[in-house]
Parts: C-alpha cells; structure tokens; sequence
C-alpha cells in the first residue's frame, strides 16, 4: 500500500496527454499523437566523418587531396563535418586505462583529441569557409549553411563522464562514429558517410588479414548476426540505426581515393553501405 | 623497432601506446582493456537525486522540510544533490512530440527544466554553502565538498541533441535518473539514494493500484527481467547498473519523510535498494 499519496502534498502539475504517463520504461505513443509526423530538421545537409587514425594523421599526403575535392563538392552541396580522434586519443586512452581511471573519464580526455582534429581540418578547409562549432552552436547551423560556411565538429558525442561503462573493458563505446551518426540522425541529414583508409566493411581487418573479403552492401541486421571480430564502425552505431526514424542508411568510404567522396556524395555506390533492412 | 621511432610503416603517423594501430572497434578491446582495480575519484561523496515531479512539483510542503533534514546530513556527510524535471519536463516532451521533432531534441529541449528546478533549489541553499554545480566545476569539487558546501545540479546526462533514437515518438531513454547515478559511478561515489515520493518500489504502480505490494530488496537482473510495464526508476539507470564497477546498488527512499535521509546516509535500509550483486 501507498502511504504517501493520500497525505502527501499536493503536485502542481500541467494538463496534457504524457502528465501522468510512466515514462521510466519505453512506451508506445503513436496513439496519443497519431497524426504526428517526423520533422526532417536540415534535410539537405550530408554528415562527413573524417577519420582521425585513418585519414588525418596521415597527414598531407591524404588530407590535402580530401581538400581539394570538399572545396569542389561544396560547390554544390552542404557539408557538416565531424572529426575523428586518432592515435593521440589512443595514446591518451592507454595512459588512462593504465592509471585505472573510468570510462566517463576517458570519454571526457577522448573529446579533446577529436577537438583538435576538427581545429586543424577547420584552419585546413577556412579557404572554403569552414568554421569550428560546438555542440552549442547547434541551432545556429542554418545560418552557417546559408552563408556557405562548412561547419567543423568534434566527432565525439557530448556525453563525456556521463558515458556508460561498457559491459567489458573501459573504452567509450560512443566515440566519433557514433557522435556524427547521431548528429546526422538527429538532423535527419541526406547522408552520412565516413571517410576512413579502407574500402569499407572487410570480413576481418584488413590491415591484419591479408584474406579479409571486401562486403560492398550489407544491412544491419545481418551485420550485427555475423558477429565479426573487427568491425569498420563503432558497433554502437549499428544498435542506434536499429532505432533510427531518419538515417537508415550509412556508407563508409576509402578516403585515400581521389574522387571517392565525390561519387559517394552524388549517391554513387563507392564503398560499403550499411542500411536497416526492413523487418 | 626501436622505441621511440617515428610508426611510418603504414603511412600513417602513430604514438606508441598499447592501443597503438588498434581500431578499438574489435571484439578483443573490451577484454584488453579491463580492470579490477578502477580508481574511486571521490569515494567519500554521495549522490542525492531529488525527484521533479514526485518532490520538487509538490512546492514548499514537501521540499522545506527535506532541505532541513539535508542540512542536517551535512554535518556528517559529503554529497551532491542532482534535481530532475516532472511537470514541465512532460509537457515539453509532448508539445515537442505533437510537433513531430526527433529524440535528441526533445532531450535538449527538456534540460532547461532540470536547470529551473536546481535553480530554484540553489535559492533556498545559498544562505547555507549551496552551489550551482556544472560540469566545468567538476575539478573543483574536492575543495567545495570538504569545504562544507552543498553542490546542486541539474541531473539530466548532457546528451542533448546526441541522445540515441528512440524510435519514432520516441521520449528520450537517458533521463534524471541515468544523469545521476552516471555521475555517481564515475566519480566512484559512497552511494546515490533517490529521493521519491513512495516508500520505494512496489509490484505495481501504488497510486494506482491498491493491490501494489513493496518490495524492499531485489536484483537488478531479477526487476529486469520481469519486465514490469512501469517502473519508480528509469530502466536505462537500471541497465547501466549491470555493468558498473563501483555503484552497484541503490536506495531509493521516500523523500516526503525527511527522517528517512540520514538513516539512509547511514547505510540503513529504509526504502528498496536495488542491487547488481544480488
């Protein structure tokens, strides 16, 4: 029994469908708002993830082809580019995993890595109006847009000490795949691509197994079936596509191939696709 | 391969580590990056969260007499106070929803009324060494928490427009609850007691249904898996228990009776707790 309810002090609250719905478990809604209909916020916008490790620590030699083709390709469409870590985030991972800190700190100390890659790809991209944002300049994203600027992000999702500890080990499951995933989802973005060093998705990792095979297409689904030892996302990315109502499809491209950016951006097949299939 | 040589072989620049190459993305990073030794950053504070819609929304009846039994606990124990949303937070939701607007927005939009409610809980503090926490001023709390002080903040995990889908109408999974007890897991905290407004957690919902019996004790796994349709604490707080290193269990308390706090503080069990041990 209650002892509370029948004394407590009264709650001021606000008349509307959700006032006293439990909202601690997943609920179903669609009847309350059946004629709700999901807003697309910036459809037009195509989410680049540029790689720390795979692309911009390499650096001149593939950055500054990249270059090149983002100041054709923003000619003609908008880009909003989020950056990856690289080597100096694992560096500092490694340092933290061996002073026994905690995920939510090394989610935190990863942030800042993947804060200086997009500082240097934004000084890198400035001739062709890039600027550096943060997650709050979110809301003024049209207006850069509208002025022909190319917004620079860090790729890594703000959740920093708030990261969940994984069920194994210590490293944030949500790095910067997972951050431009859900920037490009939540934006409902026209695409999401990420630029990496490998043609997309190998049955193992290319660069250990000489007999890795290429998947040039494959859902979700069955990717997450496959359970495979190396993986060319975060696999956190896959579980959240699962859920996603706007970007139900990802490609991950080789960025070290002039032109391959190009193709993928003019909806070309150029890498792997990843995509929901239809349950 | 000589120590600090530059690692060109693959054209791409790397700094040696252990996770030097590694694309962390593999099956083996979780087992090569474990510990049973991960450091408690403040072992000696605890986490109150204070309900929104089951404290705060009950206005100055039920909050003055639990910011007295707080200032009392104080003498003795160190803790931060995280504040949820309620009212507001629901009609947010829903105007948002009716608008069609997607998951991360809703959870961007809803943190301004956890900020409201600390605001407000920081008025009625300030007179007594109570602070405005925010996650810039986390390097401080050493020195505000042995200096006797009393940090509010928001509860709401800052996922903002990063929140993960939820599906379509999809209310956002990470709320109060989550923000709290994340923050007590990563800073190793004492223990985290969520102050509501029912004895803890019963069969079913109590202002509902008379027949709802208390449960005083049960495992995490064990609520889980009987997937009641409604629940006192958010699941995903309950999901992330499973896999925490240092707060492994919860007490949740009824903070219309402000007697309840210290014996809590105590370590008394005097509502559920809820434990990934069990």
């Amino acid at each position: 029994m209650s002892q509370s309810s029948a004394s407590s002090p009264a709650r001021k609250s606000i008349l509307n469908p959700l006032a006293d719905i439990n909202l601690n478990t997943p609920q179903t809604l669609e009847s309350i708002y059946p004629d709700a209909k999901p807003l697309r916020i910036l459809p037009d916008v195509n989410v680049i993830k540029i790689g720390g490790q795979s692309v911009i620590d390499r650096g001149r030699e593939a950055v500054w082809p990249l270059r090149d083709e983002i100041g054709e390709i923003v000619q003609k469409h908008r880009l909003l580019i989020g950056s990856g870590g690289g080597t100096r985030a694992r560096h500092a991972y490694s340092l933290a995993l061996d002073l026994n800190l905690p995920t939510g700190v090394l989610a935190t100390i990863g942030q800042s890595t993947a804060v200086q890659n997009a500082r240097i790809l934004q000084l890198v991209l400035a001739e062709f109006g890039a600027i550096f944002i943060i997650p709050e300049d979110f809301q003024s994203l049209p207006l850069y847009f509208r002025m022909g600027c190319i917004p620079i992000m860090a790729g890594m999702p703000p959740y920093e000490y708030w990261e969940k500890p994984p069920r194994e080990g210590r490293i944030p499951p949500n790095r910067t795949d997972s951050g431009v995933y859900l920037t490009g989802e939540c934006l409902a973005a026209r695409k999401v691509i990420f630029v990496k060093d490998e043609e997309g998705l190998y049955s193992d990792d290319p660069k250990k197994n000489p007999r890795a095979e290429f998947i040039p297409r494959i859902s979700v689904q069955e990717l997450l079936a496959r359970s495979l030892k190396d993986m060319v996302v975060e696999p956190v990315v896959l579980e959240n596509m699962l859920k996603a109502v706007n970007v139900r499809e990802i490609q991950v491209i080789n960025g070290l191939v002039r032109g391959n950016l190009t193709r993928a951006i003019e909806g070309e097949p150029v890498g792997t696709t990843i995509y929901v299939a239809d349950e | 391969m000589t120590e600090n040589a530059p690692f060109d072989d693959d054209q791409r620049r790397h700094v040696q580590s252990e996770l030097m190459r590694e694309s962390l993305v593999g099956q083996h990073i979780g087992a090569k990056t474990g510990t049973s030794q991960e450091i408690c950053i403040l072992p000696d504070m605890n986490v109150l969260s204070i309900g929104g819609m089951s404290i705060l929304d009950r206005g100055r009846e039920a909050l003055i007499p639990l910011l007295e039994a707080i200032l009392e606990c104080r003498q003795k124990h160190k803790f931060v106070i995280g504040v949820g949303g309620g009212a507001r937070l629901r009609h947010t939701f829903h105007i948002c929803l009716d608008l069609g607007l997607p998951t991360g927005a809703l959870a961007m939009v809803a943190g301004a009324v956890d900020e409201q409610n600390s605001r407000m809980l920081w008025s009625l503090l300030a007179s007594s060494k109570g602070m405005s926490l925010n996650k810039e001023n986390f390097l401080e709390l050493p020195l505000w928490l042995d200096e006797g002080m009393i940090p509010v903040m928001s509860s709401m995990p800052p996922y903002h427009f990063w929140e993960p889908p939820a599906g379509r109408q999809g209310i956002p999974m990470n709320g109060n609850d989550l923000g709290a007890y994340l923050f007590a897991e990563v800073l190793g905290a004492r223990s985290i007691i969520f102050l509501k407004d029912e004895r803890g957690l019963y069969t079913a919902d109590p202002k509902k249904d008379a027949s709802a019996e208390w449960i005083p004790r049960i495992g995490v796994r064990e609520l889980l898996d009987r997937r009641m349709p409604e629940l006192i604490i958010e699941q995903a707080c309950l999901e992330a228990m499973i896999n925490a290193r240092h707060v492994r269990r919860i007490q949740i308390i009824n903070g219309l009776q402000p007697e309840l706090l210290g014996k809590a503080l105590d370590g008394e069990h005097v509502g559920t707790i809820i434990d990934a041990d069990l």
